[in-house]
């Protein structure tokens, strides 16, 4: 077993980044996240994620070039590593055996 | 697109997220923010998108993306620390008599700050111990009368317990208590049963069974509720049964009191010691069964009980205190009405009930008359204003004097500037140092407080303790030294810190800063301040010296009070005349009542005989006395001739005070009838003499002959070997009563000690003006320093020129005695103000003379011209080379 047991939010941001290749900043995540699954998150709780998700090491981050909007400020965007997924690719893995263990029966028709 | 044309988001928010987040991650965030609110403004409209910004960054305040709280930067090493801390010692060591000047003066302040807050808490915490605190009061009547001299007092008639137990169902229970000198409450002679040795104790009071439920008292034998419940049981401190009954449970132990052997004490129990409360007694005796004489339980015409009780959860106590004026009504009014008495107008006029919450009666009682011991508000503000103010002083001289020698550090700041120093790193610098110096100082300061303390308790009249051994004391103190440190440090961090490379390198000491009128008004401040605390202690020593010396109408000379002479009992007469054959012995007297304070009082109301029922009587004292009591004692008498035992009719006689002819408006009081309780003859008129203390204009007095008053015996020595005759006066008494040792004291003492308020007074201001005067001269030397530095060149291209060393003393001198003199004039009318309203508080008082200030202010202005004369010495007689050489 691997120690990289993602937690469900993990998940959810770790795939979002991986559908936005190259273009996963913060607010793009966030309306990204939105419009796919119908999850609101508010800046804070998708932050706090995706730095220690980077601490960790399934995420690296640069910034981009200063634009006009956004007050100018530069965006941050984040790109998947091969740690982050390899750690994807486990917990779908476990998830699967999980699915694929569930005897015929067991949901009724 | 122009980043103008959109509408912003509340700028405070943005710069309170810009402050608390971490460096790193600001930029992003705050665009993903802007770029959310503008989103946000399109879709919702701009109000709602700015609540939801601020509900954006609350949200982001969360530990891992706040900026992590650092004090010290991360290059801080301790490589660092240590290195600052070894130029601080360095530069403690160089200056050794400056250092000692600025650490000492320093850990003074902390010393008196330490023991003045250990006093100001120690005088907190009084009554605040109990569980039920906001449900236990006392009862106190009111009164809106101005011709009384108390506002509140808490003594009712005995019936009142009963009453507030059985009428008023909010009040949970209540109970009485006497705690003043009055039959057994007080002081008695206290034996075991099976011991013949007598003990003097004191701290006896009565209580109802109630009180210890009330006061919350813990019981170390027995149990609360039983223990005085029965008739004739009396409960120990634990401190007295630890003395009488070590190591055992005294609990059923017989006690006897003033060998009465008709009324026997039973111990029903050990209480815990009382402390910390308005409250004092080792002793409480059972009210269960107690009369004090016929019919006294049901009669109103008598305040002896205090009151205590516990009201249920949630009373209204307004609407308490209003449903009580029932007793008024029901009882009080109709005794007095019942009697006739003229006061029932007032009573019915001025008179209501308060009840005041426990834990606030031994500080909030100021103008109750009571007989605890209180604190006084105002003066533990005062105090705890004089310890914080004690403390800034100490912290803007250390300021001073780390300033006032910038000059030689100024060299340092522009080298290390020069060798790459920043700024911070020099802010820090300092910082430590001065943090080392307050922690230095605070050591010394606990450790002067420690020693001091003894002396500081007989000054106080407490008996306060070091918290040492508890948990938090050394973290405060710890945490205490870095804020002083850091206080202290602050400014003349960022001062020296400031200093220009060039401007100190090239020789010349910073002239920028001349701040001296800031360190002119401080040192103006403290000799304000010292100036007022030396006349208040002069002021306080005469009238102590004027009272002390007063001619107060009887002779306190050579009078020895032999107490507790009562348990002699019938044996008194002999013993009297056994101490009068003594050849050392002039005469010998006894009586109950003495002119000292401690001793009984009666009021009663007196009236011209006939006329009590159609005038107010006169409030004044009944005093039992010797036949010989007034020659022996040698009060002057005016008028008629004094008691006799010869005389049949005597025993109807009295003597009285002017005062008492005066109120009672008796031009020519021989032979005229007075009424109190029954008719005396007026035999004679004494010339008034000073019985209570002299805050108090004299009362009136009517003296009665009593052979059973005897609880004093006091015998005037005749000039000579005073201790042979005490020594001879011992024997007699050993022989009537070898079981019980002799307790005496001399009038005098006693006199004295009535006083002892205003010794206490004056030591405290004579402690405080000479700590202000320390401390002033502190921040002179400061000053005086600071200036000397400043002007070294100036005296020295002076001297160069011609200028005599005279002439220059005086130059650098007169400055400071300007500035001693604006403080003189401010002080004497502030002092004088001051000591006026306190000298309101005698009836008998000096007139402050001008003596008082001209000395005062030669005494201040003195010590002032010594501690700068030191550097204007210096520097006049100074070789002026040694200041040109820069040039």
């Amino acid at each position: 077993m691997s120690k990289s047991r993602l937690g469900e939010l993990e998940e959810v941001v770790l795939l979002t980044v991986a559908i936005l290749y190259g273009k996963a900043y913060g607010i793009a995540i966030a309306n990204e996240m939105e419009e796919r699954i119908g999850r609101k998150i508010s800046i804070g709780s998708l932050q706090v994620v995706l730095r220690r998700m980077e601490n960790k090491g399934y995420l690296t981050s640069e910034f981009g070039e200063a634009t006009n909007v956004r007050g100018g400020k530069r965006k941050r965007y984040f790109t998947l590593t091969n740690f982050g997924k390899q750690a994807l690719e486990n917990t779908k893995n476990q998830r699967l055996s999980l699915w694929e263990a569930i005897p015929k029966t067991a949901f009724g028709n | 697109m122009k980043i103008t044309d959109h509408p912003s988001p509340p700028k405070w928010l943005l710069r309170f997220f810009r402050w608390f987040c971490q460096a790193d991650y600001v930029e992003d965030i705050e665009g993903d923010l802007l770029e959310r609110f503008a989103m946000q403004t399109g879709e919702l409209g701009l109000a709602k998108a700015k609540r939801k910004f601020a509900l954006e960054v609350m949200k982001l305040f969360r530990p891992s993306l706040i900026r992590p709280i650092q004090l010290l930067p991360n290059h801080y090493h301790p490589a660092m620390l240590q290195s600052n801390l070894k130029t601080g010692f360095r530069n403690l060591l160089k200056n050794k008599g400056y250092s000692s000047i600025k650490i000492g003066g320093f850990a003074i302040g902390v010393a008196a700050f330490l023991l003045l807050a250990l006093f100001v808490q120690d005088e907190l915490k009084h009554d605040q111990h109990y569980i039920h605190k906001d449900r236990v009061y006392r009862l106190l009547n009111a009164s809106t009368n101005p011709e009384f001299q108390f506002k509140r007092w808490p003594s009712f008639s005995a019936q009142i317990g009963q009453l507030l137990n059985e009428d008023y169902p909010e009040i949970e229970t209540a109970g009485r208590l006497i705690v003043r000198d009055w039959y057994l409450a007080g002081d008695n002679q206290f034996r075991k049963a099976t011991d013949k040795q007598n003990n003097y104790e004191t701290g006896f009071a009565y209580a109802d069974p109630e009180m210890l439920d009330i006061l919350e008292i813990q019981m170390v034998y027995g149990k609360p509720e039983h223990a005085l419940s029965q008739p004739n049981s009396i409960v120990l401190s634990r401190e007295k049964a630890d003395i009488y009954f070590p190591g055992e449970n005294p609990v059923g132990k017989t006690i006897i009191l003033n060998e009465d052997y008709e009324r026997q004490f039973v111990i029903g129990g050990v209480m815990e010691n009382i402390t910390s409360s308005h409250l004092s007694f080792d002793f409480l005796l059972t009210l269960i069964d107690v009369e004090f004489w016929r019919g006294e339980q049901t009669d109103w015409c008598c305040q002896n009980y205090d009151v205590y009780l516990r009201v249920k959860p949630g009373t209204d106590i307004p609407a308490l205190e209003e449903k009580l004026l029932a007793v008024k009504e029901d009882y009080i009014l109709r005794n007095l009405i019942d009697n006739e008495n003229q006061f029932a107008e007032i009573v019915k006029k001025h008179r209501t009930f308060e009840l005041q919450p426990i834990n606030d009666i031994y500080l909030k009682s100021a103008g109750y008359f009571d007989n605890h011991q209180h604190g006084d508000f105002k003066m533990v503000q005062l105090i705890a204003a004089i310890a914080l103010f004690i403390l800034l002083l100490a912290c803007t001289n250390f300021i001073n004097l780390y300033t006032a020698k910038s000059a030689n550090r100024a060299k340092e700041v522009g080298v290390r500037k020069v060798a790459g120093s920043f700024r911070g790193d020099l802010v820090r610098q300092f910082l430590t140092e001065s943090i080392m110096y307050s922690s230095i100082s605070v050591v010394l300061g606990v450790a002067l407080a420690l020693v001091s303390i003894p002396y500081f308790n007989e000054l106080a009249g407490k008996s306060l303790v070091f918290p040492v051994a508890q948990w938090w004391f050394v973290p405060a103190l710890t945490v205490l030294a870095v804020l002083i440190g850091l206080l202290a440090g602050l400014y003349p961090a960022f001062y020296l810190s400031a200093f220009k490379p060039i401007n100190v390198l090239k020789g010349g000491t910073s002239k920028g800063v001349k701040n001296s009128k800031l360190r002119s008004s401080m040192v103006v401040f403290q000799f304000t301040t010292s100036t007022i605390l030396v006349v208040c202690a002069l002021v306080v020593y005469d009238q102590m010296q004027f009272i002390l010396h007063k001619k107060i109408g009887f002779d306190k000379e050579r009078m020895m009070m032999i107490h507790g002479a009562h348990t002699l009992l019938d044996k008194t007469d002999t013993f009297k005349e056994e101490l009068e054959r003594l050849p050392m012995v002039e005469s010998v007297t006894n009586s109950n009542y003495f002119p000292v304070e401690g001793t009984s009082r009666d009021n009663n109301e007196f009236w011209i005989d006939g006329q009590q029922k159609t005038v107010k009587g006169v409030s004044g004292q009944a005093w039992w006395v010797a036949d010989n009591y007034i020659p022996s004692m040698k009060i002057n008498l005016l008028e008629g001739r004094v008691f006799s035992k010869e005389i049949a009719g005597d025993s109807a006689a009295t003597i009285i005070n002017q005062t008492m002819a005066r109120k009672l408006g008796l031009e020519d009081p021989l032979n005229q009838k007075i009424r109190s309780w029954r008719t005396w003859n007026i035999i004679g008129m004494v010339e008034d003499f000073h019985f209570d203390n002299m805050k108090h204009d004299i009362r009136p007095l009517a003296m009665f002959m009593s052979r059973r008053n005897t609880a004093i015996v006091a015998a005037r020595i005749k000039t000579g070997n005073v201790s042979e005759a005490v020594a001879s006066i011992a024997n007699v008494w050993n022989k009537f009563l070898p079981n019980q040792p002799i307790r005496y004291e001399f009038l005098e003492e006693s006199y004295a000690n009535m006083y002892e308020d205003i010794q206490r007074t004056g030591n405290v201001f004579t402690a405080c003006a000479v700590l202000a005067i320390l401390i002033a001269c502190l921040g002179l030397f400061g000053l005086s320093t600071f200036m000397a530095e400043q002007r070294s060149k100036e005296i020295s291209v002076r001297k160069i020129l011609g200028a005599s060393e005279r002439s220059l003393f005086q130059l650098l001198t007169v400055n400071y005695l300007k500035l001693v003199l604006i403080s003189l004039i401010i002080a004497i009318p502030i002092s004088w103000y001051l000591m006026q309203e306190w000298l309101t508080s005698y009836t008998y008082r000096i007139d402050m003379a001008w003596r008082v200030f001209a000395l005062a202010g030669t005494l201040v202005a003195g010590i002032a011209l010594l501690t700068v004369s030191r550097q204007a010495l210096r520097l006049s007689f100074a070789n002026p080379a040694v200041f040109l050489k820069d040039e």
